[in-house]
């Protein structure tokens, strides 16, 4: 008796732990549209939010520098 | 000879392998799908599975919570730890190639686990490897055993 209810009620329980965690830690990441330079002219491209302004660590797509603005002005880059 | 005490604690031991597995990808899984936009640009993000980032989105997660829940059922439990060892193993040399040869890294793994550094990352996925290499030799032995 006593081992079929912890057979029950063990998965269960780690299932709810599971998912549970998922909600407690979700992260709320913003996406934003950057831009880059290529042969046929400025392209946009969707990233996430660990890019920002004059960071340390340039970020690139596909090797192109990713710029906050379609006038290229500002490169992105990441902080460490 | 092997005792009954002997072949419960190896039991213990897989069980809660196991265990562990489960919640590992049931949370993996679950942060991957209530975040399955972000999850979808950050693969797009990546040189290699940029191209498939549509099917992996999806994959990935449902794959995870399929082994999840045969890890968590005993008759499937031995081929569930073979799955949950070359998933793994897929992540970590992944991390490795892209370590190795790649400037820029997306992130791609779920919940609190993304905000580790990749070599930690590495490191955490080499442990997951490694326990899942012990669960499989202990039940393959204990199924000696039961023969």
């Amino acid at each position: 008796m006593k081992t079929r209810f912890l057979k029950l009620v063990l998965p269960a329980f780690a299932i709810l732990l599971a998912v549970g965690l998922a909600f407690a830690t979700e992260s709320n990441t913003v996406s934003q549209v950057a831009y880059y330079q290529t042969s046929s002219g400025v392209m946009e491209v969707t990233i996430g939010d660990d890019c920002e302004p004059n960071g340390d660590i340039s970020c690139t797509y596909f090797g192109n520098q990713l710029y906050a603005e379609p006038s290229l002005s500002t490169p992105l880059g990441r902080n460490p | 000879m092997h005792t009954g005490t002997f072949i419960k604690k190896r039991q213990a031991i897989v069980e809660t392998i196991c265990y562990l597995y489960s919640i590992l990808f049931l949370y993996t899984a679950s942060s991957k799908l209530m975040g399955l936009s972000d999850f979808k640009l950050q693969l797009d993000r990546s040189e290699i599975l940029g191209p498939f980032a549509e099917w992996i989105a999806w994959m990935v997660p449902l794959l995870e919570i399929v082994l999840a829940i045969l890890l968590l059922t005993k008759v499937y439990r031995l081929v569930a730890l073979y799955g949950s060892l070359i998933l793994m193993t897929l992540f970590t040399s992944y991390i490795a190639w892209m370590l190795r040869f790649s400037d820029h890294i997306p992130c791609s793994c779920g919940g609190v686990i993304s905000s580790m550094g990749w070599e930690t990352h590495l490191v955490f996925n080499a442990f997951w490897v490694v326990l899942a290499l012990i669960g499989i030799v202990l039940l393959e032995n204990l199924k000696k055993i039961n023969i």
